[in-house]
């Protein structure tokens, strides 16, 4: 007869056994649901959580299935960072997607890669990268770098323009994306004619815009993603009957600009830097876009009135992790770090994404696309002319 | 220039209509609530929304979004100052108001949502007025309608008397058998339908924004400060030179400075005439 000892031993092996394999794998979403930036976080929010649903529909991670830990930080980087420290230390998360703001990504990157956290970007601020300090920080939406340089490639190069006018707003990221898109301007040999930051309620541009052309800018380059903003540039444009072209940041073609307009026309003749994989070609999206906008649309009562890349990067998000744990065959982040590191053209919704060790940021230049403003449909735009 | 000193007077004109709501409330009660700026919002959000979604003409939606100013007004007396007057000498108002106001935002960015949204135009006119446009000239018409109506109340109705009664001196206007309760609530009321009016007035210039009533308290604030506690002209005065001062202030030296020099200003206003430059002075026997 076993003794009790030997009994309870193998009894507690099985028990760890059952439970390791209905272990589910905790991955933390931290997401700015509500407060001023959750228009991206909801949108973002959708991808992820279809995400989630494919990957345990198709048996988990590794056989776990995904528990999907939603915080909303409500665009503070100070809940945000709590609640990171709370994922990590409360629920025990190896993976973390997101904050959605560059701002509060500044304060959780440090704290989640020095806890070991595998910790996916998605903000755009270049800083929010580096393998050397954050060696478990992987990106996958692009660089505010190749936001302003596709967009200075089409003003400059494209529509041919040299006498630039870039209004910034006077948040972190207003100033800070004003300053990179002069910088790199100057690379192009180009010097602004006119330069400001506007505070992104200022209620009348008509100063700022009266001097832009006073300036003799031939293009205006908004450099904010205050919605109130993007709009009143637009109205202003339009109500002085200056005709120049506007080119900048994706929020001058987001879908609440439209309703914020005085006339629907004054959308037109704006272009804003967008992406291969939500522009249409030839009628047509991509493949794998026009797959998961099938299945998601359906879900959104037949229509998508949210730009359809923020569902992409979240979708993408999610199943990256998934990507490199099973090639990993592992759960361990440092594993699957080295699995990243070593990806090249990973097929995401998105974008097709590369990491190497020194070179973190995924999102391939070649993904990236001016789209005109005015042709919003289902989330996707058509390409601005060529 | 032109552009920047109407711009100007504008923003300045609802900076002032709200230092007024301001004054109204503290006339009353001896509270600053900080609730003043989110009953802007609301009568913003209020017009927009019932003109928008529900289709109503503009001279249908202006008394619905006076009156949900003036329901605010109300549930903030009710909720955030009677209760805490009654049981505290202390500045508790200060939380309570403000967690009212805390509450009353994100209550609006969750159903309204975040993005600003459209105001629709109240009179028939060209987007291409430049600056005889009305987005300008509507907040200014109201401060100076909303200053006019206020001398009247006070100098010539009796409810206006038992305001000034009750704001002198609460304890004497009870022993003459004012009941200071009801005062106080009419006066929110007021204030909050002042908000409300002072909100869908300076819609096209603001939009109907869930994060406007922050910067409208703060404003507000800054301009009751300047111009004088208690007083309609400095409130008048405080906001418009507070809304001038922003503008010339983002003309001249760009918009990252804009908040500076506002507040710049009421620090060197206050350390020279700490009681507002219409503000009566204090006294204090010894």
């Amino acid at each position: 007869m076993r003794s009790p000892l030997g009994l309870a031993a193998a009894l507690s092996f099985v028990l760890a056994t059952a439970a390791e394999a209905d272990d589910v794998v905790r991955i933390g979403w931290l997401s700015s649901l509500t407060g001023p930036l959750s228009s991206a976080a909801i949108a973002e929010n959708q991808g992820v959580r279809y995400a989630v649903d494919e990957i345990n529909k198709s048996g988990g991670i590794l056989g776990h299935p995904v528990e999907l830990l939603t915080r909303d930080t409500a665009g503070d980087p100070v809940k945000a960072v709590n609640m990171a420290q709370q994922l990590v230390f409360s629920d025990n998360v190896k993976f973390v997607i997101g904050p959605v703001n560059s701002g509060e990504s500044l304060a959780t990157v440090p704290a989640l890669s020095k806890a070991g956290v595998l910790n996916i970007v998605i903000g755009s601020l270049e800083q929010l990268t580096d393998p050397a300090k954050y060696p478990l920080a992987f990106r996958t939406i692009n660089t505010n770098t190749q936001w302003i340089s596709t967009a200075n490639r089409y003003a400059i190069d494209t529509l041919k323009r040299s006498k630039v006018a870039i209004i910034g707003d006077t948040s972190g990221y207003g100033a800070s994306s004003a300053k990179t898109a002069e910088a790199l301007l100057k690379q192009m040999g180009v010097t602004p004619v006119y330069s400001v930051l506007i505070d992104a309620n200022k209620t009348d541009l008509s100063d700022e815009l009266n001097k832009a052309k006073a300036a003799g800018a031939d293009v205006v380059m908004p450099w904010t993603a205050a919605t109130g903003l993007c709009a009143r540039i637009l109205n202003t444009r339009g109500d002085m009957g200056w005709n120049v072209p506007i080119v900048g940041h994706p929020a001058v073609m987001a879908l609440p600009i439209k309703a914020l307009l005085n006339k629907s026309e004054y959308w037109k003749n704006v272009y804003a830097s967008g992406y291969v994989s939500t522009t249409f070609q030839d009628g047509k999206l991509p493949e794998r876009t026009q797959a998961l906008v099938d299945v998601i649309k359906p879900a959104l009562g037949g229509k998508i009135d949210f730009t359809f890349w923020w569902v992409a990067l979240g979708y993408d998000s999610m199943k990256v992790i998934a990507y490199g744990a099973e090639q990993a065959k592992s759960l361990d982040p440092d594993k699957i770090k080295t699995v990243l590191e070593h990806t090249s053209n990973y097929p995401g919704v998105y974008g097709a994404y590369s990491w190497t060790p020194e070179q973190h940021n995924g999102f391939p230049d070649s993904g990236m696309r001016m789209n005109a403003a005015d042709t919003f449909q289902d989330g996707s735009y058509q390409p601005a002319p060529y | 220039m032109w552009p920047v000193i109407v711009s100007g007077l504008a923003v300045g004109a609802s900076y002032a209509t709200t230092a007024l709501a301001y004054n109204l409330m503290f006339s009353t009660s001896k509270v600053l609530s900080v609730t003043t700026g989110q009953i802007v919002m609301l009568g913003a959000v209020a017009g927009a929304w019932l003109m928008n979604s529900l289709g109503w003409p503009a001279l249908l939606a202006l008394p619905g979004a006076i009156l949900v100013g003036a329901a605010f007004g109300a549930l903030t007396e009710w909720v955030a100052v009677r209760r805490v007057l009654k049981r505290s000498d202390e500045h508790l108002w200060i939380l309570s108001t403000l967690a009212l106001a805390t509450m009353t935002q994100q209550a609006v960015a969750l159903v309204w949502g975040t993005e600003p949204r459209p105001f629709p135009r109240l009179l028939p006119q060209s987007f291409e007025a430049g600056i005889a446009d009305q987005k300008f000239w509507l907040p200014i018409g109201v401060m100076i309608a909303a200053v006019a109506a206020l001398e009247g109340f006070y100098r010539r109705t009796m409810w206006g008397k038992l305001f000034q009664a009750t704001s002198e001196d609460p304890f004497a206007a009870e022993a003459r058998g004012v009941d200071t309760g009801r005062v106080r609530m009419l006066s929110y009321v007021l204030a909050g339908a002042l908000g409300g009016l002072s909100g869908f007035a300076a819609g096209e210039l603001t939009f109907a924004y869930f994060a406007l009533g922050l910067s409208m308290t703060l404003n507000g604030f800054i301009a009751i400060a300047v111009g004088g506690l208690g007083s309609s002209v400095g409130a008048v005065a405080g906001g418009l030179a507070l809304g001038l001062l922003g503008a010339f202030a983002t003309y001249l030296f760009g918009g990252a400075f804009q908040q500076t020099i506002a507040v710049g200003a009421l620090m060197v206003v206050l350390l020279i005439r700490p009681e507002g430059l219409f503000g009566a002075r204090g006294m204090r026997a010894v």
